[in-house]
């Protein structure tokens, strides 16, 4: 599904040097693998979840998704791709605050024009499947941490994306809520969606199939075990 | 669509105070753009009352080499034209003519007009009630009928439905209302500066004019305006082609009475008669109110800005599930765009309400203001105006954050300071222009109100303190004219005169009381033609016209007017005695510079004649300005009313206190002699005087007031901007402080920051001034466009202000603990 060949991410210094944030990254996910990256702080997980996920243009180097060659595309060819076949979860959750549960839901249908009554259907469909039905009309704020993220994976997986990229999905959730997030994502998985999660805890790296290990900017083992 | 409307809802909620600021910076510039517009569209763009009114035209008399232009006809001049000047469908004549309506418990004074009978056809307005004059009712002892205003109708006869076929007592003499006009309908329009009225009062009757024996005798009587309707296919043009080969044959046919002058004849459509004279001040108070709108969406943009900036997690989310630029566009302009409208609604209140106090201060300024309110075409356009604004606010910061660096928004923590420093230089550029912008309007509210203080501190030539003016018609049938001379006629005139001046000079308080035909800066004037003895009288060369004041002795005692040589006119100056005349130091230097005027003759009469009627100077006063305080002195020429009788006078009384205080009194005197003698017009010379310059007051105003509105919005916007630093910089503050920064180092930093603005917005506004006062320059007087005081001392102000405005959030910054400034997460 996802072949990244010779890719760089770099920051321009002063005197013409350059910062390198990722360097020489060659790897490959296949569809319906559970990808889990880890590496300490300042080692470039975050950076190439957002390079896979289409938000960061400021790359060099090869990036194919589904054989389509992603470095081609312009940066609103990318944004429709982006919207049609990945689903992003947040460490913050980053719901829209001044936004329902319902209207978050909704709001990722309403961009990519699905109709009104389409978009009832599927939002009440995602209520009902991970049991939120009677907060959709409660704000973010309202809800406990566990809750904002249930709904933050809710939200990513509403328009039935092929790829789910996830940045630290429990990193501001109890162990217990954390643990139900992933056994939700264990399951999407087992369902057929592809998962690249971006985590520290080796306990949640457990429930995906592969490891990446990113240091300092390069991969380092791209396929433990 | 009904997503981004409820959201927009939600989010202004969520911040009260930036709504309820923005909604009324918003109420405000658009009420304002809704109240000039309002003016606008009664005054210059909707048509006027009448049928096709863009087919009528008015019809003005001229001595071009007198300089004498719009001077109305005489009854043997329009009877002419009525037979031969075929460009027009019709023609008629009016004037304007007071009444003295009694029957009731008090008489009552009210404006009317003499017309002739083709009138209300020609403007093709018909009646409520009743009918309009036939032409058998035009002439002397068939004119017993009138036409009354709705108006009237309403508020003196309380709507009586009977009133059609009953009598009223006008002039004490029977009159049979014969129909009703509506109250739509007005005619004469106010128009000005022609036949000496800057603003002649509503029309509440017409009667049908009834030439006199001696009117059509006399062509050289001109007292009639004409109109008339252009017929099909006839432009103006033609029509003034036509109206040159009848003049060219009527100095052939009348040698005599169009010997010199440069007579002629002008026709002007009636919409550039009535709007013309309002164009340029309404064009610079639309301009004004225009600014005032650009600065408020400055100001709205920069407070947007701010907004945006801590919404960039927000949109970078939205971006991130999906949302194109044009949908984030969408959903920030929805905010600006029903911000503005909510603005607009309020807006139009204070439209409403500004264009109530309009019609309270300016109603003897501007003419036919009670026709401006805020109707459907001023609401659609403050509609449109209220969108686009909205567009225009909400553009800038929907642009500059509609592209979010997601991965910088997105990441915890995360901010981009490239994107920040991008609209600060967004924010400190819409701040500059809101200081051009303000300072352009404050060099131009400078200059009036310069202009305005010199114009009241001349000296008019006389005093206008204390003085009680009111206006006198005597009616006809009770003063009737003695005879067709002139000198001589209405003994009884002239004896009501003389005892209401008896009675008047009695009253306690009392210093000195006249009558005079005019009064100083009250608009009105007139003039006659006279000969010099002595002075040769050559063909085709104009004969003095100067203006005529009709006075009773103690006028000039009444006004403090000095006597420059020779004496006041006294009571031996009777209809008995020799004529007289006073002129003035103008009149005296325009045709006796180098001879003593004193002892010299005039007369009216031909002095090729037999037996001319000669009038002796006998004084030279220093001269009046009469027709506005910033035109200097007119040659006049005066003449004793007992020597020359008029029905109509002024009467002017010299009090020692307040003379509003006499007012009453002076109306008893009056009737103790008529019971049927209404006075009208009773006003103070000081009134009088500040109406001749209530034009430019009303300019200075309400220029004043917009360019106030647009300092104290520039003030704010500077404010915020400042505020707004201020809070992006606490962290580099407090570490400045830590390294050993002073107060004044702080102060210095966050001032010095706005000096710069200032200083390049006052730049910008210098130049923009200096482009733009010279639209000014016929408004002002005895200042210059580019009065270098006004410049300096406005731009000071400005900046004096804007930097008060910054030194608050400096102040602010200097007391930030450098403690919790260093550790203020930014």
């Amino acid at each position: 599904m996802i072949r990244l060949k010779n890719l760089e991410r770099s920051y321009p210094l002063s005197h013409g040097k350059f910062f390198y944030v990722l360097r020489d990254i060659d790897i490959e996910v296949a569809e319906g693998e559970f990808v889990s990256v880890m590496g300490p702080s300042g080692a470039g997980k975050s950076t190439l979840l957002h390079i896979l996920g289409m938000h960061d243009h400021g790359w060099q180097g090869e990036y194919f998704f589904n054989d389509i060659a992603v470095h081609h595309l312009k940066a609103k060819e990318r944004a429709a791709l982006r919207n049609e076949q990945i689903g992003f979860v947040f460490q913050q959750y980053h719901l829209l605050d001044d936004l329902t549960v319902y209207e978050n839901l909704d709001i990722p249908l309403s961009y990519r024009k699905v109709g009104r009554s389409e978009r009832a259907g599927l939002v009440a469909d995602a209520l009902d499947r991970f049991q939120i039905v009677g907060k959709k009309d409660l704000y973010p704020r309202q809800l406990s941490g566990g809750q904002q993220q249930l709904v933050g994976v809710a939200r990513a997986i509403i328009a039935n994306p092929k790829l789910i990229l996830a940045d630290e999905p429990t990193g501001n959730l109890h162990s217990s809520q954390g643990e139900e997030i992933m056994e939700l994502f264990q399951k999407l998985n087992s369902e057929g969606t592809t998962i690249i999660q971006v985590t520290h805890s080796a306990k949640n790296a457990e429930y995906g199939n592969r490891i990446i290990q990113l240091r300092d900017g390069w991969v380092v083992e791209p396929n433990r075990k | 669509m009904p997503g981004d409307i409820r959201f927009a809802f939600r989010n202004l909620a969520k911040s009260p105070g930036f709504t309820i600021i923005a909604i009324a910076t918003l109420a405000l510039a658009i009420g304002a753009n809704g109240a000039v517009f309002s003016l606008i569209n009664a005054l210059l763009i909707r048509p006027l009352p009448y049928q096709e009114p863009s087919r009528i035209a008015l019809i003005w008399e001229q001595f071009a080499t007198q300089g004498l232009e719009r001077i109305p006809c005489s009854p043997p001049e329009y009877l002419d034209l009525e037979k031969q000047f075929q460009s027009g469908t019709g023609l008629a004549a009016f004037n304007y003519q007071a009444f003295n309506l009694g029957g009731g418990d008090v008489p009552e004074r009210v404006s009317g007009a003499v017309v002739t009978s083709s009138l209300f056809p020609l403007l093709g307005v018909e009646p409520i009630k009743g009918r309009t004059f036939a032409r058998e009712e035009q002439g002397e002892g068939h004119d017993d009928v009138i036409v009354i205003s709705e108006r009237l109708w309403k508020r003196r006869f309380n709507a009586d439905s009977m009133l059609v076929g009953k009598t009223l007592l006008l002039n004490g003499r029977s009159y049979t209302v014969i129909g009703v006009m509506p109250a739509k309908f007005e005619f004469p329009i106010p128009l000005f500066g022609v036949q000496g009225n800057q603003f002649a009062e509503r029309v509440d009757i017409w009667k049908p004019v009834a030439f006199t024996k001696n009117e059509l005798e006399e062509r050289g009587s001109r007292s009639y305006g004409m109109i008339t309707r252009l017929r099909p296919g006839v432009s103006l043009s033609q029509a003034q082609a036509e109206l040159d080969k009848i003049i060219s044959n009527w100095k052939q046919t009348y040698k005599d009475n169009y010997s010199g002058g440069g007579f002629g004849a002008k026709i002007y459509l009636l919409h550039d008669q009535v709007a013309g004279g309002m164009r340029t001040g309404l064009a610079i108070l639309l301009g004004a109110v225009v600014f005032v709108l650009l600065i408020a969406c400055a100001n709205l943009a920069t407070m947007l800005l701010a907004r945006a900036s801590a919404r960039e997690r927000e949109l970078a989310i939205r971006v991130a599930l999906g949302a194109g630029r044009w949908r984030l566009l969408r959903q920030m302009l929805t905010e600006s765009v029903l911000l503005s409208l909510v603005g607009a609604g309020f807006g139009i209140f204070l439209s409403v309400w500004g264009l109530e106090l309009l019609k309270q201060i300016g109603s003897r300024t501007i003419p036919r203001l009670a026709e401006v309110n805020v109707d459907l075409v001023v609401l659609i356009v403050t509609a449109v105006v209220a969108v686009g604004t909205g567009i225009l606010f909400g553009m800038i910061p929907a642009f500059a954050t509609a592209k979010p660096e997601l991965t910088e928004a997105l990441k915890e923590g995360g901010r981009s300071s490239t994107t920040g420093a991008r609209r600060n230089q967004v924010r400190n550029s819409l701040v500059v222009a809101e200081l051009a912008l303000a300072l352009v309007l404050l060099v131009g509210a400078g200059l009036l109100l310069k202009s305005y203080a010199r114009v009241q501190n001349i000296d008019p030539g006389f005093d206008r303190r204390n003085i009680l003016t009111a206006e006198v018609d005597l009616a006809e049938t009770k003063y009737p004219q003695r005879g067709s001379d002139n000198y001589n006629r209405g003994a009884a005139m002239t004896n009501f005169w003389n005892e209401a001046l008896r009675r008047v000079r009695q009253l306690p308080g009392v210093e000195a009381a006249a009558f005079t035909i005019v009064l100083p800066l009250s608009g009105s004037n007139t003039d006659s033609s006279f000969s010099i003895e002595g002075a040769p009288m050559r063909p085709n060369e104009p004969g003095p016209d100067e203006e005529l004041r009709i006075i009773t002795s103690d006028y000039f005692r009444v006004l403090k007017t000095p006597l420059l040589r020779g004496r006041f006119f006294t009571e031996g100056d009777n209809a008995d005695a020799p004529g007289v005349v006073i002129v003035n130091d103008a009149l005296a230097r325009k045709y006796w510079r180098n001879e003593d005027p004193l002892g010299k003759r005039i007369t009216f009469s031909d002095p090729r004649k037999p037996d001319p009627k000669w009038l002796t100077i006998v004084g030279i006063m220093r001269g009046i300005r009469h027709r506005a305080l910033d035109v200097d002195p007119a040659p006049e020429y005066y003449l004793p009313l007992s020597q020359r009788a008029q029905s109509s006078m002024i009467l002017a009384v010299r009090s020692k206190q307040d003379p509003r205080s006499l007012s009453s009194a002076v109306r008893r005197e009056i009737q103790s002699i008529d019971p049927d003698q209404p006075i009208a017009n009773v006003r103070t010379l000081e009134a009088v005087t500040a109406d001749s310059v209530a034009p430019r007051r009303m300019s200075m105003v309400l220029l004043g007031a917009f360019a106030g509105i647009a300092l104290l919005l520039a003030s704010v916007g500077i404010y915020g901007v400042i505020s707004y630093l201020v809070v992006q910089r606490t962290h580099e503050i407090g570490v400045r402080m830590a390294l050993g920064a002073q107060r004044a180092d702080v102060l210095w930093l966050v001032v010095g920051h706005a000096a710069k603005l200032v200083g390049i917005g006052s730049a910008i506004g210098l130049l923009l001034a200096l482009m733009s006062t010279r639209t000014l320059s016929a408004l002002l007087y005895n200042v210059g466009a580019f009065d270098t005081a006004t410049f300096i001392l406005v731009t000071t102000a400005l900046v004096a202000v804007a930097l008060l405005a910054s030194y608050i959030p400096a102040l602010r910054a200097t007391r930030a603990d450098p403690m919790i400034a260093l550790s203020h997460n930014t």
